[in-house]
């Protein structure tokens, strides 16, 4: 059974190499591959120096599509499971361990971690032990896309999701081939989700912590959260019309 | 043919257009089609997308050339201003060119991201490969040494491949 890790990239010199040691150290049997999403730093000869693979974008294409070279890549190379985690350090590599051993169990088709999903505490007298760093606190505005986007795709996939724009994903074959063909480009971690949940695969949520970053900034600034918000509305709505690819195979 | 058409050339007045706005109009009709033809000639357009100017370039001409058509057409439409007729039509038609350009921007849009992703891929194939190579290359220079080594004595390296 072969894994993948990949590690969408965009100007992340500074924290690449913390993440590519830490996926190293929690899943040392996983193939890494970053996918440089046209970076202008040294993203590219930070990863190779690093002895891992890298697949250049030729320019900076999103994030959306940035995965899916990731799953392309998989799929073609012929590994069974894959997982992808932001290279910006905010999520830790031990829990990326965790989404990817329930694949393997074959317990879901895609498994994301949640942010917000509530986490069993741990037994007392056994401690996890759990990652360094300050954990994740999002701002009052994604405060609001979170609940609205958590509200819509609920609503639209008729299944509870806390964290809809988690970009820690751990999937198997299935998966691969369905984003590896279909995946937006405009609005990758929603969309994605809701067409796995209407091609019939099976999505689960792990509870994850996750850090605040140590390089790089968010790109969301107020208006672009409201313009972000507004263009996932439109575009789940439309998702619920497209047509379903296991029918039309069929 | 000529009897239906002559009608229509004559009913200038009905649309107000002057002779003089006629002739300024049939002017730049010619000019955007010979615009037209030059682009496609220089390679700077493509065929394909040439016609519906062309059309739209032919459509100016028959406005000019037969008033008379544009009264017909706002007729049609239920619109008494022969004006409000035209710019409406205009109007439609820009919007519906936009409406194709946004399309055709899409699908091309789509293509270049594939044709981003599949060079990525092989960048990566190219660079697995050639450490693939230099680890062969290395690890047949530091067999030659170990098979010196062994004549000497000393035990055989762990097979890396």
């Amino acid at each position: 059974m072969r894994t993948l890790v990949f590690i969408p990239a965009w100007n992340e010199e500074a924290s690449l190499d913390g993440v590519i040691a830490d996926v190293r150290a929690h899943i040392p049997d996983a193939d890494i591959l970053v996918v440089d999403d046209g970076s202008t730093d040294g993203t590219t000869e930070r990863a190779r120096a690093a002895g891992v693979l890298v697949a250049t974008l030729p320019f900076n294409q999103g994030l959306g599509a940035a995965l899916q070279t990731g799953y392309l890549w998989a799929m073609r190379e012929g590994y069974d499971f894959c997982a992808h985690l932001d290279a910006d350090g905010q999520h830790p590599a031990a829990e990326v361990a965790r989404l990817l051993a329930e694949v393997r169990a074959d317990k879901a088709d895609l498994v994301l971690g949640s942010r917000y999903a509530a986490r069993p505490e741990p037994l007392p007298g056994a401690p996890e032990p759990e990652p360094e760093g300050e954990d994740y606190k999002a701002t009052w505005s994604r405060q609001i896309g979170i609940n609205v986007f958590r509200f819509m795709l609920t609503l639209a996939t008729r299944q509870r999701f806390t964290d809809t724009t988690s970009g820690m994903r751990a999937a198997n074959r299935r998966v691969m081939k369905l984003f590896s063909e279909n995946y937006s480009p405009d609005f990758a971690e929603i969309e994605s989700l809701q067409l796995a949940v209407r091609e019939g695969l099976r999505v689960e949520e792990v509870p994850v912590r996750m850090l605040e970053r140590t390089g790089g900034s968010s790109f969301l600034t107020p208006v672009r959260s409201a313009f972000f918000i507004f263009k996932g509305l439109v575009v789940i709505l439309v998702g619920q019309f497209k047509p379903r690819h296991a029918e039309a195979e069929r | 043919m000529r009897a239906a058409l002559l009608p229509l050339a004559a009913q200038a007045d009905h649309v107000s257009l002057t002779p003089r706005t006629r002739v300024i109009a049939a002017v730049l009709a010619i000019l955007f089609m010979l615009w037209i033809l030059d682009l496609i000639r220089r390679d700077r357009l493509q065929e394909r997308y040439s016609v519906i100017w062309f059309v739209f370039g032919l459509a100016l001409l028959a406005g000019a050339a037969f008033p008379g058509l544009l009264k017909v057409v706002a007729d049609a439409m239920g619109v008494r201003d022969t004006n409000v007729a035209l710019f409406s039509i205009l109007l439609l038609l820009l919007l519906g060119l936009a409406l194709n350009f946004s399309v055709i921007m899409s699908r091309q849009s789509t293509q270049i991201t594939r044709l981003a992703q599949e060079r990525a891929i092989e960048r990566a194939r190219e660079q697995g490969a050639r450490e693939a190579l230099e680890r062969r290359l290395n690890g047949a220079a530091e067999a030659s040494d170990e098979s010196a080594a062994r004549a000497a004595g000393e035990p055989p390296p762990g097979a890396a491949d």
